[in-house]
Parts: C-alpha cells; sequence; structure tokens
C-alpha cells in the first residue's frame, strides 16, 4: 500500500504538472487599450460616445469603466496601483490636487487650438502647482429658482425673498432651502449673498489674497436675514438639504437651489425655468455660487501601461476637439466646458444655467477649499448648523468661520 | 376576566407595541415604493397617489439590469453559503471531536482573528486580488469568482466559530460508538456527523446567505461592470449618487429584493431559532 | 454498504482525481503568478500545493484533513490583510506618500521639467529621417520654418519640399516618412522618455502623437548621493526620513509625490502625544464603549421582554412572531437608510409623528439617540430569538420548586430564571458587544458619524466610534492617512481582543468548549 501510495503521489505530481505548464502559459498581450473610469452618470454617457465613432485614436480600444457611485470611483481610485488603475478618470476638479500629489495623475500641456476651447478659470481649475492634469468635460452649478405660485416676481434682493417668506410664512415649510449639491457647494450663493467668502477672485481672474470674509458683517446679516427676534431660527432658511426637492415640487418652500444636472424633474412639474443666482443684500446684485467644471485626467498608470501618447491623443480629439465636444454634448445633460460644446445647448433650461454661470460664479479650487485642518466643505454646513440649529451666537460661529476661511486661504496659495 | 388581565392583556400590550415599531419603517418604505415623484415621501402618513411606476421601471429601464442584479445577488449568496459551511464544517468537527496539539490556540486565534476590524483589510484585499486580477483574470478583481474566494474568506472565521458551537451540542455518544467499532474520523463524520448536523449546517448556511446579501463596501469596490453588481450595491447606487437620490426605485427594489429573504426566513423560522439558541444553550 | 463508498478503492480513486484536477488547477495558477512576478502569491500557492497533496496523501495528521481548506482561505484573507494593516502601521503612509521610493522618484523626475517662457507646442509628425533615426517634423512657429528634429541634432527643411496635409500640418518631406498607425501604438510604451534635440537649453517632449513642447529639466537626480538638485537655484532636496526630499534650507519645502517610508511605531506614539490626535480620540473610545454597551443592553433587554412575555401560548403569539422577526430577516442596508430619511428635521416621519422638529442629526445628543433606537430595532429579534430559546432550555422544575416553596413570580424571575439566562447569553453578549463595538455599516450609513463641531476645529463626530472614525481616516477626501488609521486598528483589535478574551474567561465559556 505504501509504496503504491508513493506512485499514486508521482503520477499525480507529473500530470499536475505537465497540466498546468500547458494551460500556463500567460495569455498574449492584448491590443493597445485605453481604459477610463467613470461615475454612474458619466459612464454611460461614454459608451454611447465610444459607440458613435470607434476611431477617436487610431490603432487604439477603449475600455469604460463604470462605478456605482461617484464614491464607489472614488474608493476604487484610492485604491488602485498600477495593476489595474484607469488611463484616465473621469473626476471632480477636486480630486487633481490630491491626485497629483499622490503621483497618481499625470500632467499634460495643451496646444493653443485646445486650449483655446477652454476659459482660464476652468484650466486653473484642474491644475496643481502650476501644472495642468486634465481637459474640461462639463460644467456643474446651481441656480435659483422661485415658485411663482408664492412669489409673484423675481426678487431683486435678498431681503425681497425674506419678505416674501414672511407674507406667507404660514402655508410654507421654509422659504429657501437647497436641493442640488448639499449645504456647502450647493449654498456657496447663500453664504456669498451674506458676506461669506471662502476666497474672492481679482478682475484679473487669480485668487485675491486679502481677508475674504468679515465676520462682523456675516453675523450682521445672519442676525438680520436668518433669525428672528429670540435669536433662533426665522424659519426662513432650511439647514438641511433632504427633502427639500420635494418640498419645493409640492408648493411648500418658496425658493429653491437646484442644480444642471437635475432641472428635468422640475419641468416636469411644470415649473418654468426663471432661473437666477442668489440675489445679493444690495439690490440688483447677485452672490456667486460654483462653476466648476469636471474633468477628463490623465493618470501616470497610462504611461506604466505603455498608452500615455494613446491617453494623450485621446483626451485632445475627444474632449478638446469640436466635434468631440459637440458629440459630447449631445449625450450629456450637463452644459459643456468647450465653448465649441456650449454652442449645442438645446434646451431653455441649459441656457438658463449658463447663463446664470455667465452673471456670476466662483471657480472651485480644491487647493483652497480641501483644506488646512477643516475643510470648507466641513465647515459651510457646521455654520448653518451652529446658527439655525442650535441657535448659537452669529458672531462667534462667524468668527470661527472666517478663521477657517484664512487658514485654508493662506495654505491654498501655497499650493497654487 | 381579571386574571386574564394580568396574565396575558401585557402580553398583548407589550407584543403590539413592539410590532408597531417594527411595522413602522416598513410600512414607510412601502408607501414610498408606490410614490410616483421618486422621493422617500414622509410628509404624509397615506399615500397621496398610488403609481406602479416605480416597480416597473426596475424591469423596464436597460440602464437598470434589476434582475441580473438580482440573480449575482443569490448566485454568490447561495455558493459562499454552500461552500463556506462545507469547508467550515470539516473544521468545526476537526475542532470539535478531534484531539491535537495547538487545538486550544487555534480555536482562541480564530476567535481573536473575527475581532479585527476588518474595514482597513480593504486596500490589502484589493492589492491581492489586484494582483490576482493581473494573472489570472477571471477571478481576480472585478469578477464574481474574485469576489466569491473573499466573501469565502471572510466568512471562514465565524462560520467555524459558529458550527464549532452548534456541533458541540451534538451528543459525542453516537460518534464514539462508532469509533469503537473502527471507524476512521472521516467515516464517522462523513456518515455519522454530517447526517446529525444538517438541520444546523442549514440554518449557518442561511444566516450566511443574508450576511453575503448585505454586504456592499466590498462589493461596490470590486464589482464595477453594471450587470455583474449585486442587488445591495445596485440599490445603493440609487441614492449615494453624487447628485441625486432617487428613493422610489430604491424602496421599489428593495421591497423585491427582501421577498425572497423573508419568506425563507418566516418559513424556516423554527430551525433558525432552535439554531441560533443551539449554539449558545448547551444540555 | 455505504461505508464502502468511503473505504476501499473506489473512495481512494475519487480522492485522487479530485487532488489531480486541485493541483492542476493550483500549479497553473502558480504558473501564471510567478510569470507575472507575483512572488508572494506564487509561493503562496506553491505551499498550498504541497500542503495539500501531503495531508491528503499521507496519514501524517488527520485533523488536517479537516482544516487545511478553511486554514488556507483565512491565511490568504484574513490573517493576510491583518498582517499587511499591522505592517502598514509602522509606516508613513497617507495622501502624498502612497508609492515606493523608486516610483516616486521617477514621478518626481518626470514632474521636475520646466516649459519655455512662451509655453511653445508644436503640431508634429512622429516619422523616420534618412538615415531611419526616429525623428519629428515641424513647422517651427519660432523661427517660421520647418525642422527636423532627431534625439541628437535639428535640421531645417525647406518648405518647398514638405508635404501638408489637410490640417496643413507637415506631413512628409523627401528626408522624412511618417510612421504608420501600428508603429505609432508599438512606440507608445517609449515615448514618455523621448526626448528630441531642439537647441541646447530645450528639447521637445511629445504631447500625444500630434504635439510637441519645449522642455528643459529642472531637477536632477543624484543617484549616488539620493538627492534631487534644483537646475533653477540649486537648491539641494534630501530624503528627510518621513517620505519626502526635503529642500536641506527649507524643511518645508519638500518635493511631491513623496513615498511610504517606515517610521516604526511614531503612528502609535502620535495619537498618545500630539493633543490633535489625542483628544478625539479619547472621546471616540468612550463613545464607542457607551454605544456597544447601550446597544447590548437595550437590545437584550426588550428582546427578553418580549420573550418573557409571549412565552406563553397566548392567541396570536405565532403571527407576533412572524412580524418580530421581520427587521431581522429585512436587508439591513435598506432599514438603516430608510430610518435615516425618517430622522429628517423638517420632512422625516418621527418629527411628524410626535409634532416635533428635532433636528436629530445635527444635534449630539439626539443624534446618538437615534443611533441606538435604530440599532435597537435592528438588533432586539436576534435577542428575542434566542432569549426565547433559552427560557425554553431552562428547565421548568426549578421555577415550579421555587414556587412551591412560596416564591413569587418576580422573586423567580430575579433569583432563577434571570442568572440563568445570562449565564446561558453570555457568550452571545460579549459576541454583541464586539459586534457592536465594530458596527461600521450603522454609523456610516445612518449618520456618517455626525455631527461633527466643524467650527470648533473637531475632525470626529459625535456619533463616530472607532471603526468609522478610522475609516475615515484611512479615506477621507483629499487627506487620508492610511498608516495612522492602520495603527488605530491594531489598537482597537487589542482592546476588543482583551475586552473579550477577559469576559470570556471569566463566564469560563473557554473552559467548556474545550
Amino acid at each position: 500500500m505504501k509504496n503504491k501510495r508513493t506512485g499514486v503521489v508521482g503520477v499525480i505530481a507529473a500530470a499536475a504538472l505537465a497540466f498546468g505548464v500547458v494551460a500556463g502559459v500567460p495569455a498574449q498581450a492584448a491590443d493597445k487599450e485605453i481604459v477610463i473610469w467613470a461615475d454612474e452618470t458619466r459612464g454611460p454617457n461614454l459608451d454611447k460616445l465610444m459607440s458613435q465613432k470607434s476611431d477617436w485614436v487610431k490603432g487604439y480600444t477603449f475600455k469604460i469603466v463604470t462605478y456605482s457611485s461617484f464614491d464607489a470611483l472614488k474608493a476604487a481610485f484610492d485604491n488602485a496601483t498600477d495593476k489595474s488603475g484607469p488611463d484616465i478618470i473621469m473626476a471632480a476638479n477636486d480630486w487633481v490636487a490630491t491626485g497629483a500629489k499622490a503621483g497618481k495623475l499625470a500632467p499634460l500641456t495643451l496646444s493653443s487650438k485646445v486650449k483655446s476651447q477652454f476659459t482660464a478659470g476652468q484650466l486653473y481649475d484642474l491644475s496643481y502647482k502650476g501644472k495642468l492634469y486634465g481637459l474640461p468635460v462639463d460644467v456643474n452649478n446651481v441656480a435659483m429658482i422661485y415658485n411663482e405660485k408664492i412669489v409673484t416676481s423675481a426678487p431683486k434682493s435678498f431681503g425681497d425673498m425674506v419678505d416674501a417668506y414672511t407674507a406667507k410664512k404660514s402655508s410654507l415649510k421654509a422659504g429657501l432651502c437647497v436641493a442640488g449639491g448639499g449645504m456647502s457647494w450647493g449654498a456657496l450663493g447663500i453664504s456669498t449673498a451674506l458676506g461669506a467668502y471662502p476666497y474672492k477672485i481679482t478682475a484679473s481672474s487669480a485668487v485675491d489674497t486679502a481677508d475674504p470674509m468679515n465676520a462682523a458683517t456675516v453675523a450682521a446679516n445672519v442676525t438680520k436675514y436668518l433669525l428672528g427676534a429670540d435669536g433662533k431660527s426665522n424659519g426662513f432658511l432650511a439647514a438641511s438639504d433632504t427633502g427639500c426637492k420635494d418640498n419645493f415640487l409640492a408648493g411648500k418652500v418658496a425658493f429653491a437651489i437646484i442644480g444642471n444636472w437635475e432641472w428635468k424633474d422640475y419641468l416636469a412639474k411644470g415649473f418654468k425655468m426663471n432661473l437666477s443666482p442668489v440675489p445679493g443684500i444690495t439690490s440688483g446684485t447677485y452672490a456667486p455660487s460654483f462653476g466648476s467644471v469636471s474633468g477628463a485626467l490623465l493618470t501616470t498608470y497610462a504611461a506604466t501601461h505603455g498608452v500615455e501618447a494613446g491617453a494623450k491623443t485621446a483626451l485632445f480629439n475627444i474632449f478638446g476637439s469640436a466635434v468631440g465636444a459637440r458629440s459630447y454634448q449631445a449625450i450629456e445633460g450637463r452644459p459643456a466646458a468647450s465653448k465649441e460644446g456650449a454652442k449645442y445647448a438645446k434646451t431653455a433650461a441649459q441656457k438658463g444655467f449658463a447663463k446664470v454661470a455667465g452673471i456670476t460664479s466662483l471657480p472651485q479650487i480644491g487647493a483652497i477649499l480641501n483644506g488646512d485642518k477643516t475643510s470648507y466643505w466641513d465647515a459651510l454646513p457646521s455654520f448653518w448648523t451652529a446658527v439655525l440649529v442650535d441657535g448659537k451666537d452669529p458672531t462667534t460661529e462667524a468668527t470661527k468661520l472666517a478663521a477657517i476661511y484664512k487658514a485654508n486661504l493662506a495654505k491654498g496659495l501655497k499650493d497654487l | 376576566m381579571n386574571k386574564w388581565m394580568t396574565s396575558n392583556l401585557w402580553r398583548h400590550v407589550v407584543a403590539i407595541s413592539v410590532v408597531l415599531f417594527s411595522l413602522f419603517p416598513l410600512y414607510l418604505v412601502i408607501i414610498s415604493s408606490f410614490n410616483p415623484s421618486g422621493s422617500l415621501n414622509l410628509t404624509s402618513f397615506l399615500p397621496r397617489e398610488i403609481s406602479f411606476v416605480n416597480y416597473s421601471l426596475l424591469f423596464s429601464d436597460p440602464r437598470i439590469p434589476y434582475l441580473s442584479w438580482m440573480k449575482n445577488s443569490l448566485i454568490i449568496a447561495a455558493a459562499v453559503a454552500i461552500l463556506s459551511v462545507t469547508i467550515g464544517a470539516a473544521s468545526a468537527f476537526a475542532f470539535s471531536r478531534l484531539r491535537f496539539k495547538g487545538k486550544m490556540s487555534g480555536l482562541k486565534l480564530l476567535l481573536l482573528v473575527q475581532m479585527f476590524p476588518a474595514i482597513l483589510a480593504i486596500s490589502a484585499v484589493y492589492v491581492i486580488m489586484e494582483r490576482v486580477q493581473s494573472f489570472a483574470p477571471g477571478i481576480g478583481l472585478g469578477t464574481r469568482p474574485g469576489l466569491l474566494l473573499v466573501y469565502l474568506g471572510g466568512a471562514m472565521g465565524v462560520n467555524i466559530w459558529l458550527l464549532k458551537g452548534f456541533v458541540d451540542s451534538i451528543p459525542a455518544e453516537l460518534d464514539e460508538a462508532a469509533k469503537v467499532d473502527g471507524a476512521s474520523p472521516m467515516q464517522i463524520y462523513w456518515l455519522i456527523f454530517i447526517p446529525l448536523a444538517t438541520p444546523v449546517l442549514a440554518v449557518v448556511a442561511l444566516l450566511s446567505f443574508i450576511g453575503t446579501f448585505n454586504e456592499f463596501i466590498l462589493a461596490r469596490l470590486f464589482l464595477v461592470d453594471m450587470s455583474e453588481r449585486t442587488i445591495a450595491v445596485g440599490l445603493q447606487s440609487f441614492i449615494g449618487g453624487q447628485y441625486s437620490q432617487n428613493w422610489g426605485p430604491f424602496a421599489a427594489g428593495s421591497i423585491i429584493a427582501s421577498v425572497p429573504i423573508v419568506v425563507i426566513f418566516l418559513s424556516l423560522q423554527k430551525y433558525i431559532i432552535n439554531g441560533l439558541t443551539a449554539g449558545s444553550v448547551k444540555g | 454498504m455505504l461505508i464502502s463508498i468511503f473505504r476501499g478503492k473506489f473512495a481512494f480513486a475519487l480522492k485522487v482525481i479530485t487532488l489531480l484536477i486541485l493541483t492542476s488547477i493550483l500549479v497553473m495558477l502558480a504558473q501564471q503568478a510567478l510569470a507575472s512576478s507575483e512572488y508572494a502569491i506564487a509561493i503562496f500557492l506553491a505551499i498550498s500545493i504541497v500542503m495539500i497533496n501531503f495531508v491528503y496523501l499521507t496519514k501524517r495528521s488527520v485533523p488536517l484533513k479537516f482544516f487545511l481548506p478553511g486554514l488556507l482561505f483565512l491565511l490568504a484573507f484574513v490573517i493576510g490583510p491583518i498582517l499587511y494593516t499591522l505592517v502598514m502601521s509602522g509606516f508613513t503612509y497617507q495622501t502624498g506618500n502612497t508609492l515606493s521610493k523608486a516610483d516616486a522618484i521617477t514621478q518626481v523626475q518626470k514632474l521636475g521639467v520646466v516649459q519655455d517662457s512662451n509655453q511653445t507646442i508644436f503640431d508634429v509628425t512622429i516619422g523616420k529621417n534618412g538615415s531611419n533615426e526616429l525623428s519629428l517634423l515641424y513647422f517651427d512657429s519660432l523661427t517660421n520654418e520647418f525642422a527636423i528634429s532627431t534625439e541628437k541634432a535639428r535640421t531645417a527643411e525647406p518648405e518647398s519640399t514638405v508635404v501638408k496635409d489637410e490640417f496643413d500640418i507637415p506631413s512628409s518631406s523627401p528626408n522624412f516618412s511618417a510612421l504608420t498607425e501600428d508603429e505609432l501604438g508599438a512606440l507608445d510604451a517609449q515615448i514618455p522618455a523621448l526626448k528630441f534635440y531642439y537647441s541646447d537649453e530645450y528639447y521637445l517632449g511629445l504631447e500625444g502623437f500630434q504635439a510637441a513642447s519645449l522642455y528643459k529639466k529642472s531637477l536632477q537626480f543624484n543617484q549616488a548621493r539620493d538627492e534631487f538638485k534644483s537646475l533653477i537655484n540649486n537648491d539641494i532636496y534630501r530624503d528627510n526620513g518621513r517620505g519626502n526630499f526635503a529642500n536641506i534650507n527649507n524643511p518645508e519645502d519638500i518635493l511631491q509625490p513623496g513615498w511610504r517610508s517606515p517610521i516604526w511605531f511614531e503612528n502609535y506614539t502620535k495619537l498618545f502625544s500630539e493633543e490633535r490626535l489625542r483628544t478625539p480620540f479619547i472621546k471616540v473610545f468612550l463613545w464607542t464603549i457607551s454605544f456597544a454597551g447601550l446597544s447590548v443592553l437595550t437590545t437584550f433587554a426588550l428582546g427578553l421582554l418580549l420573550a418573557i412575555a409571549l412565552n406563553k401560548a397566548i392567541r396570536g403569539r405565532r403571527f407576533y412572531r412572524s412580524i418580530l422577526i421581520l427587521p431581522y430577516a429585512m436587508p439591513s442596508v435598506m432599514s438603516i437608510l430608510i430610518w435615516g430619511g425618517m430622522f429628517d428635521t423638517e420632512f422625516g416621519a418621527i418629527n411628524n409623528l410626535f409634532g416635533t422638529d428635532i433636528a436629530w442629526f445635527q444635534n449630539a445628543a439626539f443624534a446618538r439617540t437615534a443611533v441606538i433606537v435604530v440599532n435597537l430595532w435592528l438588533g432586539f429579534p436576534y435577542f428575542y430569538l434566542v432569549a426565547s430559546g433559552a427560557l425554553q432550555a431552562i428547565p421548568a422544575e426549578l421555577s415550579e420548586a421555587a414556587a412551591i416553596d412560596g416564591a413569587t413570580p418576580r422573586q423567580i424571575f430575579n433569583k432563577i430564571t434571570l442568572p440563568l439566562l445570562l449565564k446561558i447569553l453570555s457568550p452571545l453578549l460579549i459576541a454583541s458587544f464586539a459586534f457592536n463595538f465594530n458596527n461600521f455599516n450603522l454609523i456610516y450609513l445612518l449618520t456618517g458619524g455626525g455631527p461633527i463641531a466643524q467650527l470648533d476645529g473637531e475632525i470626529a463626530g459625535s456619533t463616530d466610534i472607532l471603526i468609522s472614525y478610522t475609516y475615515k481616516i484611512a479615506f477621507n477626501q483629499g487627506n487620508s492617512n492610511l498608516g495612522l488609521a492602520s495603527a488605530i486598528s491594531v489598537l482597537i483589535f487589542l482592546l476588543v481582543a482583551s475586552i473579550s478574551m477577559y469576559g470570556l474567561k471569566k463566564s469560563k465559556v473557554l473552559d467548556d468548549f474545550v
């Protein structure tokens, strides 16, 4: 028995080894393939784009990998290494600083023809320490819409809105709420109307190095417009964005900040696209919101995979060319970033959002916003909660907010 | 009457209040699933309008391969359940019935390993599977078999420990008698232990099934292709989008997804209860 | 009869065939792993192959035959990652320091170039010149002439000989023929490193296949001295021991990206020595203990109450039971998200129901209450089920005897039933504590750890438990620190493990088990 066993062991080993060796010959290297990672909205758009024209870059095929959500895309990119990482990633502009710092993004240089498709601000959005990491694809912005059954004419100033709310307070849940973009990104217009700027942009589109926010002014405005005599919220501004959309659609809120990716829902409910930025304190002025581009970013994995030149060419041909921008704009609901693409905005809503962005907007500069210790993204929602929910002293809270903005600006300026 | 009041009324009061507590969220999900505005409508307790648009969306919209998600979840969860119990049962048997050096330390290690907060292991598991992907694309990152392997690894510790509790509760007399008759451990395992333990194995398999069905942190990182996603990832994507939340289809999808599990659970509740307690209650 | 299947030739043949198939597959995988230079995996597979065949073909160890498959899975997907975490906790491993040192140097070198002041970029065609050298043909807009650049030299090309394509870009000349698309594709891997001569100061670097811009090097790496030198101002950057090249005159001035660098126990000591990390850590730790304790207490209490209430064949018991286990049977991901919507301030069902306008998730105390309530909903059915089972396992004679002795039902419960139940269920209570200690899904999906007093500079939320806090540190947007997070993970592990081990020892469960 013992000998027999040994024999069998030998046979197994030999057979297995033979089989394994034969089957284990590595597969042939695939054709040149450029891998693009995208989130759940842009992935399907790219799939369509690729099916329309197969030779964006001759000799290369494209593989679009669509993640289930923006968070999942980010988690995957955080974990990616050169084995599986993408060659191009469709990302938000505030990923640029992180990705570049981590050595995951690779710089590129644009020809003057491609460059002319974009504004300096858009390219600035996708740059880190003076180097550009991708091409702008589409623009995200928000605009304010009002319910015509509650408000008869467009408000000229922030005070007009509060007055309109006070007049019909009993039948409303809130005067103004943020339906799109959340209480930090989407709510920027409300905070800048009250004077709380994370940074300002000079006439020559550079970042203003002066202190962006005066705490006393902001506190006074908050007290005047958002708080009642008892120091608690007067109910005008909803402190959270949950349910805003439903309640606006149901006629329970007079004004809402909505995103340019969701206007169809409002149109379907019969709302006119009477869009505007948030009015400022002074009648006839407007407060800037974010007009931020999403980009197609080049990764360092492209070079590792030996397709960097192909990936760069793809970026130029698809997102930097007239034909590419036009094709993409036909599929994407958001306004196009490129000038050529913007010509193809069709609907009143798309034009309305473009107009709002044109009146006033602040570029989204990740290096400043992501912050020193506390980011803009965390600080502003906390401010709303503190003054509207917890009933804390607006002066104290505005002073804290101003200190955070100041520190973030100082840190960001070093990184630009 | 008075006696009934004191002995039974309070029982009903307790039961009914907790039943209401249990049903409240479920009721809201059901209402939301019939709300056509695609939102978690909690503004009124009675539905204002009833529409099946959320349900029909799940089966008609080509961008939402709901049936594939469901199929993926069922297949992966079933495979994890069956395989992990098969492998785990053998280990549990060894730990329960066989004598060997290092048994105590092995058990302790098994227990300790489960207490390691596994969240950070995501990075490590990702790296491992990414490497596997580079030489065996069929079982690496982004594939269902790959996810299955990872789940199996993760389920091992819990299941062995759980199963060991059950195995201990099966009387040892039978297999000792068999041992006296000259049966080998293998024979005892297959011929005596497995038939006796089948109901218990089924319960652990079911718990493992539910656990896998619920997992989404790893699944959303691993399964990328739309049609390869599991139901938890698919549903989460309705409300985890960068800018939008579609509560309506989420609610409808959740209800349909819950049905099979709830049905299995309710129809097997007797075994499950016995199974859950067998692990802790001995003799 | 049946025995014969498991004994003798048939069983042996079956075993050999199974082993043969398994071994073949594993050998194949190991071979492929080796071919792709994945040595760690190849070694693991090789050891597995040897172990499997040794264990199942010899009679050396019977127990191993039973738990080898489980052991291999555990090693690959549980113990391996744990060791990886342990190793990571000894490194600077954070945003900006994720590469290996060699990769970081490559990246820094690649970024260490500057464009000319005009940011000149030419439309180019890639091809071969007359002597078959790789070269570029382009219109030089700085000198207004056509030119061909090879790696070594640049020669002007008379305009009359240059052929232009439909976009007015020079495509060929007598001295130049363009590469085909296939040739370009094959060249791609080398393109990032190619430098074409332009002037003594600048070279042409390709931007894709159709453009090239003027660059010069701004950083020079000195391999022998392991340092970078700025070619602009001659500053020296050296390895600062923390994963970056830093300016020797200004430690703040570092070159990015950096690499993961070993710092041994610094991630651990930092947690206790740095005020900014210590305070939130202690705060989160205390809440984690309270959260896990309260969760076990509330779910057990409600479960037990129900079990006692329904421990009698009252009418509708089956109906009650079917409803009561629903929260346990529903996929919890869904339930938690729904509860999140219900607790919303303005529009949530909870405030509607009670006519309140509490900002549940914006206030620490309320958010904590909400977390406990949701966890109660999720967890009570489990304890209801196990407590029902345990109640039935307690011999009726005990309480009957006590009743005969004149004990009141309350006395019987306090003195007999409860102590017995606790003894029976103590392992489950401990397990439940350990589970809730790391109940990531609940916190992540319900409150995300919030609210956070960001304006006061806090980084941990009021409902953050250690595991969700760790996750935030590890995967935070913009500034993640896997090294620190790994150190916290290891600490959590030590804590939970010692608490559980102590608990188990106290309840003598382990003694019973073995």
